[in-house]
């Protein structure tokens, strides 16, 4: 559908905006039309605007932060500057990056229809809104519960329901899947394509898992320093990343681009038919999809762990049982979970949400008590918690840390220059580092390096630069001979950091193997690389590129 | 990690009664501990709010203001006792100290702080049973008719209560994380680095609300689309455990009116102890402590 036909939903016009104190304005000059019923994917690097503008979109910048701004902005005609986050409530749904921050209920239920009792919606409206939303986001079994009873992801499907209660006309996701295991990830982005296409909704997602989105996105816009760096179609958007930005490939499209294939693939399925089209994967046999080589797909064999690395055991659990809750809350969350980890070893954590990921690596760093098992680990652990940010606590980088054992552990995690920063000048990413150094510090080397260090989900709103940058440091740390280990939702994180994948579910082992065998071997725990091949053992660009490579 | 006086969805009755029912039952056992310096009648009152809480399956709530409500009563007797120096009966002499100048212990002190300290202790259960076990959601929605936003400055203070205490917990954890090599976490540190997050949480909550709509001209109830059901159209039905709160909390206001009206179950600490124990306090600190088991199911 051409943009320029339909009416504008989000109107941006040489939009320069500075935040109080910033040097530099975080929206440079932009200038964009979105039209009624896009389906707009907002791609970039951390830090490169996408949030801000977005912000901008809803009214919060400059109303809520302040600032200096320069340029219009038009939602729906409305003047979102002089009008505010209120005045363009009633046709605006936002999703902010931390769902923790826009929970202001105390139940699922009253959350959700907040929105609609403050329009003075009808109790028999508001109850169908919500029982609809419930049903759409597949979060009815949660209306009862407690908010501050729900996980990270359960919390975010709930701030969306809240956002998409009301119908708005135009929807503002801030990252929505970085919590969300990849099947509530991939369900959402497919019921955001729903709301658009049936209801006429227009969509503008930033996200930084652009293989997630990319084959639901009509046009994408990508950032670079807080200006538009490209916009186009997502065929486009790959071939200007290939050149461009590299960073923001989706792994199908690298493995093409490494393999001399083109044009590059939007998703799975064109990945697929392209292949198929060009002779190099034959269709779908009896035992799976025959191809490349006579290589056939094979069932992951479930829960044989490898053998461990010749420096031992670094933590091990036998048989652990863990409740938590109080009272007619309990439950069990793991449930007799056999786990081990050798010195120097690098292993993700996955499973979905609720699984017992979190639990499992609290529990190793002893602040769980089982209530049967055993766990053994004398050599320590360091955690580093999904909420980096409890750990700093001071206004300086240096404060937080003392003498040459805090500089080492700066050092370490490579924020030695930050020494004089307040920690809340640091980016997300650095924040993390800051946190993992802290948890380190006085403990970096030798024997008093820690057995275990364990990461929870640290991930969350990481472009792949910073990802790659946290992976070398995971990498660098187990050369030292810590065993790290790191509870992700991100398959192509976990294939690019670990050797090893140990895969929960419902507080079970279901599988413990190599990563190219965890992560080769199903529709949802499956890099996108081995969805498109669905080959044993392949799970990255490289290793794809060099399968097709051998194809004659 | 959860605050133990966040409210928990249960089946009950004192869950299921409307707010303002739940509200009248919980405010007349801290009127009587408000309206009585009695022990007997305090100590009634207590055990009415303790039964209330467990009965309606607050266990944790109600344990954990227990603790926090006897910490407060032993400060509360320790400081009464060193800066009232009124009674008869001198336990101790303790001389001259600075700021506070003589300082003698006497029993009527004594007995003074340990009711005020009682009373503390009782209003401390009753809020945590009213914390733990009435909806603030529905509290806000039956206030919003009569005073909407002051409904939602008070439904977001009693929401920010429990989160500060979960951020409070985690903190903890996070202080007992960090490496040998890192400054330790004082007390202060932590006060400081909650405060300034809830005022972020704070800042957010409000740009939450702006865009949810606060801003927004509320239409009123009954405009725009037809209600989708017969239930909906009327005004919406009490529940039926109101009216055993509500007789509850009118006979034990009642009771409290006729038994103070009548000048019994007095207490006077000074100058020498005296407590009422007559026939009509011990049968009024009995009707008290029976009202504790209204939330039986």
């Amino acid at each position: 559908m051409n943009a320029a036909e339909l009416c504008s939903a989000l109107e941006l016009e040489g939009l320069t905006y500075t935040y109080p104190g910033a040097p530099v304005p975080a929206l440079d000059g932009v200038s964009l039309e979105i039209g009624e019923g896009e389906l707009v994917l907002l791609a970039g690097r951390s830090g490169c605007g996408k949030t801000t503008l977005l912000r901008a979109a809803c009214g919060l910048v400059p109303h809520f932060h302040g600032g200096e701004i320069e340029g219009r902005v038009a939602v729906a005609g409305v003047d979102a500057l002089a009008g505010g986050p209120g005045e363009l409530a009633a046709g605006v749904g936002y999703l902010a990056q931390d769902p923790e921050s826009q929970v202001v209920s105390t139940t699922v239920a009253a959350e959700i229809a907040l929105p609609l009792e403050l329009r003075g919606a009808p109790a028999g409206d508001c109850a169908r809104a919500v029982e609809e939303v419930a049903l759409a986001l597949a979060i009815p079994h949660l209306l009862g519960r407690a908010v501050d009873t729900l996980s990270g992801g359960e919390l975010q499907r709930v701030a969306l329901a809240a956002a998409l209660v009301t119908r708005p006309r135009l929807v503002l996701l801030d990252e929505p899947t970085s919590q969300l295991d990849p099947v509530a990830g991939d369900e959402l982005i497919w019921l955001l394509r729903r709301l658009n296409e049936e209801w006429g909704v227009t969509v503008l997602l930033a996200e930084h898992r652009l293989e997630r989105c990319l084959a639901a996105a009509d046009r994408v816009i990508a950032m670079d320093g807080g200006a538009i760096a490209f916009d186009g179609p997502p065929s486009e958007f790959l071939a200007w990343a290939g050149t461009s930005d590299p960073a923001l490939e989706t792994p199908a499209a690298r493995m093409f681009s490494l393999a001399g294939l083109e044009p590059l693939p939007v998703g799975v399925r064109e990945a697929r038919s392209r292949l198929v089209e060009g002779g190099r994967v034959l269709s779908r046999g009896e035992g799976g999809l025959r191809s490349i080589h006579g290589r056939s797909s094979t069932p992951l064999t479930p829960h044989h762990p490898p053998e461990l690395p010749q420096g031992g055991t670094a933590a091990r659990t036998k048989g652990i049982w863990v409740e938590l809750g109080e009272a007619d809350e309990r439950r069990e969350v793991l449930r007799g979970v056999d786990f081990e980890i050798g010195a120097g070893e690098r292993v993700a954590l996955m499973g979905r949400n609720g699984a017992g990921k979190s639990t499992l690596l609290r529990a190793l760093a002893g602040l769980v008590e089982p209530v049967s098992g055993k766990i053994e680990q004398e050599s320590g652990a360091a955690l580093l918690t999904q909420n980096p940010g409890d750990y700093l606590v001071r206004e300086r980088v240096g404060d937080e840390l003392l003498g040459e054992e805090g500089e080492e552990a700066l050092r370490v995690v490579g924020l030695e220059q930050a020494v004089d920063s307040d920690p809340r000048d640091l980016s997300g990413g650095e924040r993390q580092r800051l946190a993992l150094a802290i948890a380190l510090a006085g403990r970096t080397e030798g024997e008093r390096l820690p057995g275990l260090v364990a990461l929870d989900e640290p991930t969350r709103g990481m472009d792949r630069a910073r990802k790659d940058d946290l992976a070398a440091l995971a990498r660098s740390l187990a050369n030292r001979g810590a065993a790290v280990l790191i509870a992700t939702h991100d398959v192509e994180f976990a294939a690019t950091f670990a050797e090893r994948v140990v895969l929960l579910g419902d507080g079970v082992t279901i599988a413990d193997a190599s990563v190219e065998e965890v992560l080769s071997g199903g529709w949802y725990f499956a890099t996108e690389v081995a969805r498109v091949l669905d080959l044993p053992g392949v799970v990255t660009p490289e290793q794809g590129a060099e399968a097709l490579g051998e194809r004659p | 990690m959860r605050s133990p006086f966040a409210y928990v969805p249960r089946r009950g009755p004192l869950q299921a009664a409307s707010p303002g029912a739940a509200v009248a039952y919980l405010g007349a056992i801290a009127t009587v501990a408000f309206v009585f310096s009695n022990p007997i009648v305090l100590l009634a009152a207590g055990c009415a709010a303790v039964a209330a809480g467990l009965l309606a399956g607050a266990r944790r709530s109600v344990l954990a203001a227990l603790r926090m409500g006897l910490a407060l009563a032993v400060l509360i007797v320790a400081v009464n006792a060193l800066v009232v120096s009124r009674g008869e009966t001198v336990l101790a002499r303790l001389g001259d100290w600075p700021l506070l100048g003589r300082v003698d212990v006497t029993a009527e002190a004594l007995a003074e702080g340990l009711v005020l300290g009682l009373r503390a202790a009782v209003v401390l259960v009753v809020f945590a049973v009213y914390s733990a076990c009435v909806d603030p959601d529905r509290v806000l929605r039956a206030l919003r008719p009569l005073a909407g936003r002051s409904a939602l400055t008070a439904s977001l203070v009693s929401r920010l209560v429990p989160v500060a205490a979960a951020d409070g917990a985690r903190l903890r954890e996070a202080a007992r994380l960090r490496g040998p090599g890192a400054a330790p976490v004082g007390r202060a540190a932590t006060a400081r680095r909650l405060l300034a997050g809830s005022l972020d949480r704070a800042v957010d909550v409000a740009a939450t609300l702006e865009l949810r709509g606060y801003g927004l001209p509320a239409r009123r109830t009954g405009e725009g689309r037809r209600p989708l059901s017969r239930r909906h159209r009327g005004a919406p039905r009490r529940p039926r455990q109101d009216a055993r709160f509500l007789a509850v909390a009118a006979a034990l206001l009642a009771a409290t009116i006729a038994v103070a009206a009548a000048g019994a179950a007095g207490f006077h600490a000074y100058p020498t102890v005296e407590i009422d124990t007559g026939a009509a306090t011990l049968g009024f600190a009995a009707l008290v402590a029976l009202t504790g088991l209204a939330p039986r199911k």
